[in-house]
C-alpha cells in the first residue's frame, strides 16, 4: 500500500503537524520504505487468530471512588505557555473543530 | 405559531430523529479516571491533577462507582449488559480536551440496546410509543472554555479563550437512541422520562441548565412511506426541554422549506440559538472526522460476571412507571394525580414518606393537600419541596386533625399556611390559635337559637320557601361561634330547627 | 576519604560501606559528582545533573544512619536497600525539582510537578539522584542520536553510539557516573544500550513496574527497568521499584519475590538443571554479526558446563515482530504524543493566528524528525480504511508471537539470543536510513510484544573491535527470579570485569583542556 503525497498531507492534518513541501516529499519516501517492510504482515494468514491488545490477561482493574488531593493551581499552571493566573490562555478557535463529547 | 407551521410541515413530511444524551454522573465522588472531586463550577483549575490535566506520564485508572452507575442505568432501561467490555481512545484535537484524545467506548459499550415507552399528548390524542436505545457507554467529560472579546462569551468574534479543566474527566454516560422518534414532542417526552429515571437511580442531578444533562439530536426528513433515511443534521446546544422541542421544530421546518425550495440538506452540526429561535451551522470549515479509535492500552478490559450484574440489578429502585401504577392500584389515587406525583422524585419521595407514617388510608387526602395547598405554596414561594418547612409528618398530622373532626377542612387551609410559614406542627398551631372546632351540639343549638331570635324575618322567609337563606344562617352561626363550629353539625341542627 | 574510585564499587558495596560507616553517602555522592564533572563533557550522558538533589538525598541517608545509631538500632535494618547508591534517571521520568524533557525541544523547559512511581520508590530505597539521562527523543531510536540536545557517546569508544533509546542511562553506568540507573524499554530501549555499553540491563515483565510518571511511548509495550554493572545490583534495583501501583491500572498485583537472593543463588549455585533454550532461527537471522553469534554460542556452552540442559528452540512468529512492532508502537505513540500541543505546557509557536495554527506549527517545530516520522506512521496505521490491515493484523501477529513463547517456556526455563545483532556502531552510521536503525531491535522487540521479562548481560568483548557484546536471557511471565539466577550464574562464570577505556585522570585533563580552549 503505497502512500501518496495527498495522503501524507491528510495524515499530517490529522496529527496536527505543519509540514513543509520538502518534509511531505521526504516523509512520503520514508513511510513508503517502512511500509514496504511492514506490509509483509498483510500476507500472514491470521484467520481466526484473536488479537492481543495487551500482554497480560488481567481484567477489571479499577479504583474505589475516593477523593484524593488535587494539584495546587500554581502547579497546575506552572508550565503553561500563556496564563492569566487562573486559566490557560489560548488564541481564538476557528477552523476544524473537535469531536462531540 | 411554529407549532402550527410544524403541524403543516408534518402533513407532507416525516421527521426522523435520534437523540444522543450525555449525562454526567454527578453523584460520583471522583472523576472518571482520577481522584479529583466532581462538582459544578469552582475557581478555575482548582479541581485538577496530573491525570485530568493530561500531564506527561500520567495514567488513567477507572472509577468503580461510575462503571456500576452506568450498568445500573442500562438495567433500568432493559439494556443487555456486556459480559466483556473495554475503553477505547477517540483521537481528535480540541483545547478543552487535555490528552487530545477522549477515553470513551467504541464497539464494546457497557450497555447494549434497551428501550423506553413514552406517553405522548393528553386526552383523546394521547398515545404511547416505544423508543429503542442503541447503547449506553461511559466516557470522560471535557474541560470548559470561556471565550473572551466576542459577544456574550461566544466563540464567534472572540479574540482568545480561557481554558478551565475542573470539569475535565467527569464521568459522562452517553445514551444513543435509534432513529425512532418522529416529532419534537416525542423527543421531549423521551428526554423527560429518561431524566426522571436517572434521577430515580440517583446517579445524576440531570441539570440541563448547568450542563450535567445535554441532549443533542440527529434530524432528517423524508416523505411519509419512504424507508430510506434523508441526510441528517446534528443539532446541539438545546439547553432545556423547551429548547429541545423548539430547536427540533425549527430544524424540521428549515429542512422542509429548504428541500421544497429546491435545496438539499447538508450533513453538518448546527447550533440552536434560543434567542434568535433558529439553528445555525456551527463550523465554518467542516473536517471529515477520523477518530482513529483503538483499544485504550492504559487499561485492561472489563469482564462482568452474571453474579455481579445481578448484584447491581438488586440495587435498582422502584422506577417511575412502577411507582405510578402503585399509586393508582394500591393507594387508589386517580391516574392524573399519580402521574404528577410519580413524575417528580422529591414529590413522590415526600408522598411515600407520608404514606409510611400515616398509612394508605390517608393517601387521597395527603395527595390532595400536596397537589393543591402545598403545590400552590411552593409555586408562590418559588422553592422546592426539599427547601420548604413542611414535612410528611406534618401533613399526616393535619389530615388526622381533619379526619378526627378537630378542625374543619376550611380551618385546615389556615393551619397549612401557618405551618408552612413557621414550621410549627399543626397540633401546636390549633392549640395556640384556639382553633378547635366545636362539636358540642348544645353550644351549637344555643348559638342557632340566638341567631334565629335576632333574625325573625329571615326565619319567616325561609319557612315561606326561601330555602337559599340556609347559607345566611350557616354564616351567621359560624360568626356567632367565631368560626369554630363543626359546619356539618351546624347544618344538621339548622335544618332541624328551621324545618 | 574525599576521593576514591567509585567505578570499582558496586551498589551492594556502597550500601555495605554506608551501613558500616566505612564511608558516608555524601562522600560517595561527591566522588560520583566529581567523576560526572570530569567525564560528562565527553560522554554527554545527562540532560541535567542534579548535585543539590543528590547531596540532599545523600545527607538524608547519612542522618538516618546517625539517627538509627542514636536510637540503638542497627543501620542495616533501617537504611533502604539502595542507601547511598548513585542513580541516573532517564529523562522521560518525572521527578519534582527536575525538568523532564524526553530529550525533545517541545518539552525543553518542562518542569515536573509530580513524581514517577518508580523513581519515587528508587529514592525511597535510599538511592541518590545524580541526574536526568539523555535519550532518543521520546524514546524513538536505538542510538540516542535522536536527542534534541545532542548524542550521547559510548564510553567504550566515543565515536560510537551507546545504543538507545536509554543511551544516557546506559552510558552513565558504563562510565561509572552512576552506579545504577533507570531506563525504559518499549522495543529494546534498555537491553540494546545495555549490550552496547557492557552493562547489565533489565526489561521486567509488562506490569511488573508501574509506568505512572514515565512519559508514554507505546503504552502496551513500555516497561521501566534498571541498568547496573552487576546482576546483583540490577536485582536490588528492580526489587526496589517493582510492585502494584494504584496509579497504574496495568501494574501487576503479584507479590515481588526476593530477586537479590535469586541472583545470589545463581552466582553460587550455578545453573545446574536449568533448561536453557538457544533460539536458533533468530540466531541465524541475516544481519547478525558472526562474532555476536559466536559469543551467544559460547554462552550456551558455558551454560552446559555449568550443568544446564541446553537445547534448541525456534520462535517462527518473531519474524513478524518488527512489522507488528512498527505498527503498534507508532500507533500508540501517535495518540500518546497528541497531548504535546502547546496548550497546557511545552513549546508554543510565536504569534499563532488561531488554535489550529498553534497546534500545527508548535508541534512541527517542537518534534524532531524521528518523532514526526513515528507520529505520521502511527496516525496512518490507525486511520480510516487502514486500521484492520495494519493495527488489526499486528495485534493478531502479536498473539502468535506470544503463543510461540508460551510454547517455548513449556520446555525451557530461559531462552538465549543476542541482545543486538551487532556491537556499537559509529555515530551517523545508521541515522540516514530509519529502517536500518529499526533492525537494531530485531531480537528485543518480540519480548515487548509478548510482555515477558528479559535481561542483557555482558557476554565478553568482540575480538575484532574490543567492544562489548550482550547476551539476552528471556524468561517466562513474572519469572524474574529464574532470569536473575540464570544471569548471575553466567556472570560468575565468565567473570566479565572489563571497564571502558575512559581514563578518569585523562578525562579530567581533557576537560581542563576544553575549558582552556574556551
Amino acid at each position: 500500500m503505497a502512500i501518496s503525497e495527498e495522503q501524507v498531507r491528510h495524515v499530517a492534518l490529522l496529527a496536527r503537524l505543519a509540514l513543509t513541501d520538502e518534509q511531505v516529499a521526504n516523509l512520503g519516501d520514508e513511510l513508503n520504505s517502512i511500509l514496504g517492510h511492514i506490509d509483509t504482515i498483510q500476507n500472514l494468514d491470521l484467520e481466526g487468530v484473536e488479537p492481543t491488545a495487551h500482554p497480560l490477561e488481567t481484567v477489571n482493574s479499577i479504583r474505589s471512588d475516593v477523593v484524593k488531593p488535587c494539584l495546587s493551581r500554581e502547579l497546575a499552571l506552572k508550565n503553561a505557555p500563556d496564563t492569566d493566573g487562573t486559566a490557560f490562555v489560548i488564541p481564538q478557535i476557528v477552523g476544524p473543530g473537535g469531536g462531540d463529547a | 405559531m411554529a407549532k402550527d407551521r410544524l403541524a403543516q410541515v408534518l402533513e407532507d413530511w416525516e421527521a426522523v430523529i435520534g437523540l444522543e444524551i450525555h449525562t454526567e454522573i454527578t453523584s460520583s465522588n471522583t472523576k472518571m479516571f482520577c481522584g479529583c472531586p466532581v462538582g459544578f463550577g469552582g475557581e478555575p483549575n482548582t479541581r485538577v491533577c496530573p491525570v485530568c490535566l493530561g500531564l506527561p506520564g500520567a495514567l488513567p485508572v477507572p472509577n468503580e462507582y461510575a462503571v456500576e452507575a452506568t450498568v445500573l442505568a442500562g438495567l433500568a432501561i432493559e439494556s443487555t449488559i456486556a459480559r466483556w467490555s473495554q475503553f477505547h481512545r477517540k483521537n481528535y484535537f480540541y483545547p478543552d480536551m487535555p490528552k487530545d484524545y477522549q477515553i470513551s467506548q467504541y464497539d464494546l459499550p457497557f450497555c447494549d440496546g434497551g428501550h423506553l415507552d413514552v406517553q405522548v399528548g393528553e386526552g383523546d390524542g394521547a398515545y404511547e410509543t416505544r423508543i429503542c436505545v442503541t447503547r449506553i457507554h461511559l466516557e470522560e467529560d471535557t474541560g470548559k472554555m470561556v471565550h473572551v472579546g466576542g459577544a456574550e462569551g461566544r466563540i464567534a468574534g472572540a479574540t482568545h479563550s480561557l481554558v478551565d479543566f475542573n470539569r475535565a474527566g467527569t464521568p459522562l454516560m452517553e445514551l444513543v437512541t435509534e432513529p425512532d422518534i418522529r416529532t419534537p414532542e416525542e423527543a421531549r417526552r423521551f428526554a423527560q422520562k429518561l431524566r426522571l429515571i436517572w434521577l430515580s437511580l440517583g446517579i445524576s442531578d440531570c441539570s440541563m441548565e448547568e450542563g450535567s444533562m445535554r441532549v443533542d439530536a440527529n434530524v432528517s426528513i423524508r416523505r411519509p412511506g419512504e424507508t430510506e433515511l434523508g441526510t441528517k443534521a446534528e443539532i446541539k446546544n438545546m439547553n432545556s426541554f423547551r429548547a429541545l422541542h423548539d430547536g427540533l421544530a425549527h430544524e424540521i421546518i428549515r429542512q422542509a422549506e429548504l428541500v421544497e425550495s429546491g435545496g438539499h440538506v447538508v450533513q453538518e452540526t448546527r447550533h440552536w440559538d434560543v434567542g434568535a429561535k433558529r439553528t445555525s451551522s456551527l463550523r465554518s470549515k467542516e473536517e471529515a472526522h477520523d477518530y482513529r479509535y483503538f483499544p485504550e492500552p492504559d487499561m485492561v478490559p472489563f469482564q462482568f460476571s452474571e453474579e455481579w450484574i445481578e448484584a447491581v440489578r438488586a440495587k435498582l429502585p422502584e422506577l417511575p412507571d412502577a411507582k405510578k401504577a402503585r399509586f393508582v392500584e394500591d393507594l387508589g389515587l386517580s391516574g392524573y394525580d399519580a402521574a404528577i406525583l410519580s413524575a417528580d422524585i422529591s414529590l413522590s419521595a415526600f408522598f411515600d414518606s407520608a404514606m409510611s407514617i400515616g398509612g394508605a388510608a390517608k393517601a387521597k387526602a395527603i395527595a390532595n393537600i400536596m397537589l393543591n395547598d402545598l403545590a400552590a405554596y411552593l409555586n408562590t414561594e418559588a422553592i422546592s419541596i426539599d427547601e420548604s418547612r413542611v414535612t410528611p409528618a406534618m401533613l399526616v398530622e393535619l389530615v388526622e386533625l381533619v379526619d378526627g373532626g378537630t378542625i374543619s377542612s376550611k380551618q385546615a387551609k389556615v393551619v397549612f399556611s401557618e405551618m408552612a410559614a413557621t414550621g410549627d406542627s399543626p397540633g401546636a398551631i390549633v392549640e395556640i390559635k384556639g382553633m378547635k372546632q366545636v362539636s358540642d351540639t348544645g353550644a351549637i343549638e344555643q348559638a342557632i337559637d340566638r341567631v334565629m331570635t335576632a333574625n325573625p324575618s329571615e326565619v319567616e322567609g325561609y319557612r315561606g320557601g326561601k330555602t337559599t337563606l340556609l347559607g345566611f344562617f350557616v354564616g351567621q352561626t359560624m360568626k356567632e361561634m367565631r368560626g369554630q363550629a363543626n359546619p356539618k353539625l351546624v347544618n344538621e341542627v339548622l335544618l332541624r330547627k328551621l324545618g | 576519604m574525599s576521593e576514591f574510585d567509585v567505578s570499582r564499587l558496586t551498589g551492594a558495596h556502597i550500601r555495605e560501606g554506608v551501613v558500616t560507616g566505612q564511608f558516608t553517602a555524601r562522600e560517595v555522592a561527591e566522588a560520583t559528582l566529581a567523576r560526572v564533572e570530569a567525564l560528562e563533557p565527553t560522554v554527554h550522558a545527562f540532560n541535567q545533573v542534579t548535585p543539590e538533589l543528590a547531596l540532599e538525598a545523600a545527607d538524608a541517608v547519612d542522618s538516618s544512619r546517625a539517627q538509627a545509631i542514636a536510637d540503638g538500632l542497627d543501620p542495616r535494618d533501617v537504611l533502604g536497600a539502595l542507601a547511598g547508591v548513585p542513580a541516573g534517571i532517564k529523562d522521560n521520568m518525572n521527578l519534582v525539582g527536575t525538568r523532564t524533557t524526553c530529550s525533545a525541544k517541545i518539552l525543553e523547559n518542562y518542569e515536573s510537578v509530580y513524581d514517577c512511581t518508580a523513581v519515587r520508590r528508587l529514592l525511597d530505597a535510599g538511592a541518590v539522584p545524580i541526574g536526568k539521562c539523555n535519550m532518543d527523543e521520546f524514546a524513538f531510536g536505538s542510538s540516542t542520536e535522536n536527542s534534541a540536545f545532542g548524542p550521547t557517546h559510548n564510553p567504550w569508544d566515543l565515536e560510537r553510539v551507546p545504543g538507545g533509546s536509554s543511551g544516557g542511562s546506559a552510558a552513565c553506568v558504563s562510565a561509572s557516573m552512576a552506579t545504577i540507573s533507570l531506563g525504559s524499554d518499549t522495543g529494546g530501549s534498555i537491553r540494546q544500550p545495555g549490550a552496547l555499553t557492557g552493562t547489565v540491563a533489565v526489561k521486567p515483565t509488562y506490569g511488573r513496574v508501574s509506568r505512572y510518571g514515565c512519559v508514554a511511548f507505546g503504552s502496551s509495550l513500555d516497561q521501566i527497568g534498571p541498568f547496573a554493572r552487576t546482576v546483583e545490583d540490577s536485582a536490588a534495583a528492580l526489587a526496589a521499584i517493582a510492585g502494584a501501583d494504584p496509579m497504574d491500572a496495568t501494574s501487576a498485583q503479584q507479590a515481588v519475590p526476593n530477586y537479590v537472593r535469586a541472583a545470589a543463588e545463581g552466582a553460587t549455585g550455578g545453573a545446574k538443571g536449568l533448561r536453557v533454550g538457544i533460539v536458533t532461527d533468530l540466531l541465524q537471522a541475516d544481519g547478525c554479526s558472526g562474532e555476536v553469534r559466536a559469543a551467544v554460542e559460547n554462552a550456551a556452552r558455558i551454560y552446559a558446563d555449568l550443568g544446564a540442559e541446553v537445547g534448541e528452540v525456534t520462535l517462527p512468529a518473531s519474524a513478524h515482530g518488527l512489522s507488528a512492532y512498527y505498527i503498534i508502537g507508532p500507533a500508540e505513540a501517535s495518540s500518546n504524543l497528541a497531548r504535546f500541543d502547546g496548550i497546557r505546557y511545552g513549546h508554543r509557536v510565536e504569534d499563532p493566528t488561531d488554535v489550529l495554527d498553534l497546534y500545527m506549527r508548535s508541534r512541527a517545530e517542537g518534534f524532531g524528525p524521528e518523532s514526526i516520522r513515528r507520529i505520521m506512521l502511527g496516525t496512518y496505521a490507525l486511520s480510516a480504511g487502514y486500521y484492520e490491515a495494519y493495527y488489526g493484523q499486528a495485534q493478531k501477529a502479536r498473539t502468535l508471537i506470544k503463543q510461540d513463547f508460551e510454547s517455548a517456556f513449556k520446555d525451557f526455563d530461559v531462552l538465549l539470543t543476542p541482545t543486538s545483532p551487532t556491537v556499537a556502531f559509529k555515530i551517523g552510521e545508521k541515522s540516514a536510513d530509519p529502517l536500518e536503525m529499526y533492525l537494531s531491535d530485531v531480537y528485543t522487540i518480540p519480548v515487548n510484544l509478548a510482555g515477558i521479562p528479559a535481561i542483557s548481560v555482558p557476554a565478553g568483548l568482540c575480538p575484532s573491535s574490543g567492544l562489548p557484546i550482550g547476551l539476552q536471557i528471556m524468561a517466562d511471565y513474572f519469572a524474574e527470579e529464574t532470569m536473575f539466577m540464570a544471569a548471575a550464574a553466567f556472570e560468575a562464570a565468565i567473570e566479565f570485569d572489563a571497564r571502558p577505556p575512559l581514563r578518569y585522570e585523562s578525562a579530567r585533563g581533557t576537560r581542563a583542556a576544553q575549558e582552556e580552549r574556551r
